[in-house]
C-alpha cells in the first residue's frame, strides 16, 4: 500500500510540477509578447501626449519626424504609418478581448476553487449514487434471473407480459445508453436542466454509465455463483431460495439495501466476492464519470461550472486559467484512486486473510 | 439462420444491420437531399474514425504490453518502472479531457496549413481518441500474459526451445486470448463512437462552429450540435407534453432525429453485441 501511495504522491508532485512550469512558461510569453507590442511603438520615445485619433496630431507627428530625422522621408513616413496600424491594432485588440483576457489573479484561483468544490460535489453523489445503483440493479437481475430459471410459464398472458417487458426494458436502455446531450436536449424547454440536481441525475442515467458497471458487476455475481464454494455453502445449510417472499429467500428490502447484507444465504457470499473484485473496476468507473460530468458541463453550456470555464478559457486563449482547472481535474481523480486503492487495500486483507 | 438468431451477439448484430437501413430508407423518402448527405458523411466519417480508433488501440496496447513484459523481465528497472508511471500518469487524466486538447492540436494543425489530408485528419483525430483509450487494453493483456506465465505449457515450451516472443506473441495472445482482444475490441469500437460524438459535440457547441466544420471533418457529434439538429431534438420534449405532435417528428424532424437515434441505437447495439459474444463465450 505505502508504494502505491509512494507512486500517487509521485505523480501528483510530477503533474503539479511540469503543470506549474508550463503556467509560468505561458504567462512570461503572454508578459513577453506585450513588452514587445509595447516596444514596437516606441520607436520615437513616449508618444502618450499624440491623440492619434486627431488628424491634425497626426499630420504634425509626421512632420516633426521628418524634421528631426531629415533626407529620409519614406522612412519615416512608413514608420509613422507602423505606429498608427499598431495602435488600431492595440485598440481593436482590445475591444475584442474586453470582458475575455483574463489571468489568474488570487480572486480568479478562489472563485476556481468554489467551481472545484461544487464539481466535487456533484461527483461525489454520482459516483455514491451510482455505486449504490450499479450493485442494486446486478443484485436485482442475478435474483430474478435465477428465479427465472425455475419458473416456466408457457402462456399467451405470460408471453404478452414478455413482449410489454422487451419494449420497456428497450425504452429503458435507450434512455440509459443516450449521451447526456441528446437527453438534456430532448427535456430542455419542459424542464431547468440546468441545476445541480439534474446535473447529478443526469450524471447517473446518461452516457450508459449505470448499465456499463452493473452488468460488470452482474457478470461478477454469476462468475462467483459458478464456483466451489458456493456449493460446500449449501451442503453447510445456507439458504439458496431466492424468491422475494417467504423465509430464507431474498426481498425486495434487502436487495434495496444501502448496505446490502444476505446473511444466511448463500447468496452473501457471492455478494462480498463480487464486490471485491467490482472495487478494482471503481477506479475505471470513476474516470469514466469524470468524463461523463465534464461532457454535461461543456455540452449544455452550464454557466459558473468548472469545466464550462475550462471550455470558455480555452476559446479565450486564457491558458494559465485552463491550466490551474486541469489540474484541479487530475486531484480530483488522483484522490479518487488513492481513496479507491485504500479500500481495496481494506478489502485485500480481509477477503485474502492477510 | 436460426442457430445464428439464438446468439445474442448475432441476433443484436442483425437488428443493429436492420435498424440502419430501415432509417436509412426512411430518410430517402422523407429526408431533404442535402441533409441526408450530411448525415451520410457524417455515420461514415464517425465510423471510419471509429475503425481507426479500434486499430489504433489493438497496436498501441500490443506494443505496450509487449514492452512492459520484456522490461519487466529485464535486470534494469527502472525503464520499467518509468514506462508504468507514464502509462499511470495518462490513466489520471479524464479522457474526454485528453482527446479534447488532441483535437484541439489536429485542428490548429488543419488551420495552419500542416495538414489537409482527410486520411491523415482521420488518423490523428483517431490516434488522441486511441492514446486514452487503449490502456485498458494493456491491462488485459498483461493479465493474459500474467496468467499463462503460472501455467505448465509455458515453461514447457520455453524449455523446448520456443522462443518468449512466440510463446507470448502466438501461442498466448493469437491462440489462447483472441476472443477476449475481440470482445474488448467490440467494446472499444463502442467507446469510440462515444467519446468522438460527445467531442465533436463539444467543439462544436461550446469552442467555435466555424472552426469545427471548416478543419475537422462533419461526424455525428457535430451534426447533433447544428442548430436544426438541437431544434429537432428539443421538438421530443415538447412531443412529452404535446403527444398529438409525435408524428411530426418523423417528418419535420427527421435530421436531428436521425443523428441522435444513430448514437444512441449504435451505443447500445455494441452493448449487447459484445455483451452476447461475452456470455457466449463465457469471458
Amino acid at each position: 500500500m505505502n508504494r502505491k501511495l509512494f507512486e500517487h504522491g509521485l505523480s501528483i508532485a510530477f503533474v503539479t510540477a511540469v503543470l506549474l512550469c508550463v503556467l509560468f512558461a505561458v504567462r512570461s510569453g503572454t508578459q513577453t509578447r506585450t513588452k514587445a507590442e509595447a516596444a514596437s511603438s516606441q520607436t520615437y520615445g513616449n508618444l502618450g501626449f499624440v491623440d492619434f485619433d486627431n488628424a491634425f496630431h497626426k499630420a504634425l507627428l509626421k512632420d516633426a519626424v521628418n524634421i528631426f530625422y531629415p533626407d529620409q522621408y519614406e522612412k519615416n513616413n512608413a514608420a509613422v504609418e507602423k505606429i498608427l496600424a499598431n495602435k488600431e491594432n492595440e485598440f481593436s485588440r482590445k475591444l475584442q478581448e474586453s470582458g475575455v483576457e483574463e489571468r489568474l489573479s488570487f480572486g480568479k484561483l478562489l472563485q476556481l476553487l468554489v467551481m472545484l468544490l461544487k464539481f466535487v460535489l456533484v461527483y461525489a453523489v454520482v459516483m455514491i449514487l451510482t455505486y449504490y445503483g450499479v450493485q442494486t440493479i446486478a443484485v436485482f437481475r442475478f435474483t430474478r434471473k435465477k428465479l427465472r430459471s425455475r419458473e416456466t410459464t408457457r402462456s399467451f398472458a405470460g408471453v404478452l407480459a414478455r413482449v410489454a417487458k422487451t419494449i420497456g426494458k428497450t425504452a429503458v436502455y435507450f434512455v440509459l445508453f443516450s449521451p447526456a446531450y441528446v437527453i438534456a436536449y430532448s427535456i430542455r424547454t419542459e424542464f431547468n436542466t440546468d441545476t445541480i440536481v439534474f446535473m447529478a441525475l443526469l450524471g447517473v442515467i446518461s452516457n450508459g454509465l449505470l448499465v456499463t458497471y452493473a452488468n460488470k458487476f452482474y457478470a461478477f455475481l454469476v462468475a462467483e455463483s459458478r464456483k466451489g464454494y458456493v456449493e460446500t455453502a449449501l451442503v453447510k445449510n445456507l439458504s439458496d431460495s431466492y424468491s422475494p417472499r417467504g423465509p430464507g429467500g431474498i426481498g425486495y428490502r434487502a436487495i434495496l439495501r444501502p448496505a446490502k447484507r444476505f446473511d444466511g444465504h448463500v447468496f452473501g457470499h457471492i455478494f462480498s466476492n463480487a464486490r471485491y473484485q467490482y472495487l478494482s473496476t471503481i477506479k475505471e468507473q470513476a474516470s469514466f464519470l469524470v468524463s461523463g460530468l465534464i461532457i454535461i458541463e461543456m455540452a449544455l453550456n452550464i454557466h459558473g461550472h468548472l469545466s464550462y470555464e475550462m471550455l470558455r478559457q480555452m476559446l479565450y486563449k486564457n491558458y494559465d486559467i485552463v491550466i490551474a482547472i486541469i489540474l484541479g481535474i487530475f486531484y480530483v481523480v488522483k484522490g479518487t484512486e488513492v481513496v479507491v486503492d485504500m479500500m481495496g487495500n481494506r478489502a485485500e486483507k480481509r477477503m485474502e486473510n492477510k | 439462420m436460426k442457430q445464428l438468431l439464438k446468439r445474442k451477439d448475432s441476433r443484436w448484430l442483425g437488428i443493429w444491420l436492420a435498424g440502419i437501413l430501415l432509417v436509412g430508407i426512411w430518410d430517402v423518402l422523407f429526408l431533404n437531399r442535402p441533409a441526408l448527405l450530411q448525415v451520410t458523411a457524417g455515420f461514415f466519417n464517425t465510423f471510419c474514425v471509429a475503425l481507426l480508433v479500434v486499430v489504433f488501440t489493438l497496436l498501441l496496447a500490443w506494443g505496450f504490453a509487449l514492452a512492459l513484459h520484456f522490461l519487466d523481465a529485464g535486470r534494469n528497472r527502472t525503464p520499467y518502472m518509468l514506462l508504468t508511471f507514464a502509462l499511470n500518469l495518462i490513466r489520471s487524466i479524464p479522457q474526454i479531457v485528453g482527446i479534447l486538447f488532441g483535437y484541439v492540436g489536429v485542428s490548429a494543425l488543419v488551420e495552419a496549413g500542416f495538414i489537409r489530408s482527410p486520411v491523415l485528419i482521420f488518423s490523428l483525430l483517431a490516434l488522441s481518441i486511441s492514446l486514452f483509450v487503449f490502456i485498458e487494453f494493456v491491462d488485459l493483456l498483461r493479465e493474459r500474459i500474467a496468467h499463462f506465465q503460472k501455467l505448465d505449457f509455458y515453461n514447457a515450451m520455453r524449455v523446448c526451445g520456443i522462443s518468449e516472443g512466440r510463446v507470448i506473441n502466438f501461442d498466448i495472445l493469437w491462440k489462447n486470448s483472441r476472443i477476449h482482444i475481440l470482445n474488448k475490441l467490440i467494446s472499444v469500437f463502442g467507446a469510440a463512437i462515444f467519446l468522438q460524438c460527445s467531442v465533436d459535440f463539444i467543439i462544436s457547441v461550446g469552442l467555435s462552429t466555424d472552426v469545427n466544420s471548416v478543419t475537422l471533418p462533419a461526424t455525428m457529434g457535430s451534426l447533433l450540435a447544428k442548430i436544426d439538429s438541437k431544434q429537432d431534438i428539443l421538438a421530443i420534449g415538447y412531443t412529452l407534453t404535446h403527444p398529438a405532435y409525435a408524428g411530426n417528428l418523423f417528418f419535420e424532424h427527421l435530421m436531428g432525429l436521425t443523428v441522435a437515434f444513430l448514437v444512441v441505437f449504435t451505443l447500445m447495439s455494441v452493448y449487447h453485441i459484445a455483451n452476447g459474444y461475452a456470455e457466449r463465450h463465457r469471458l
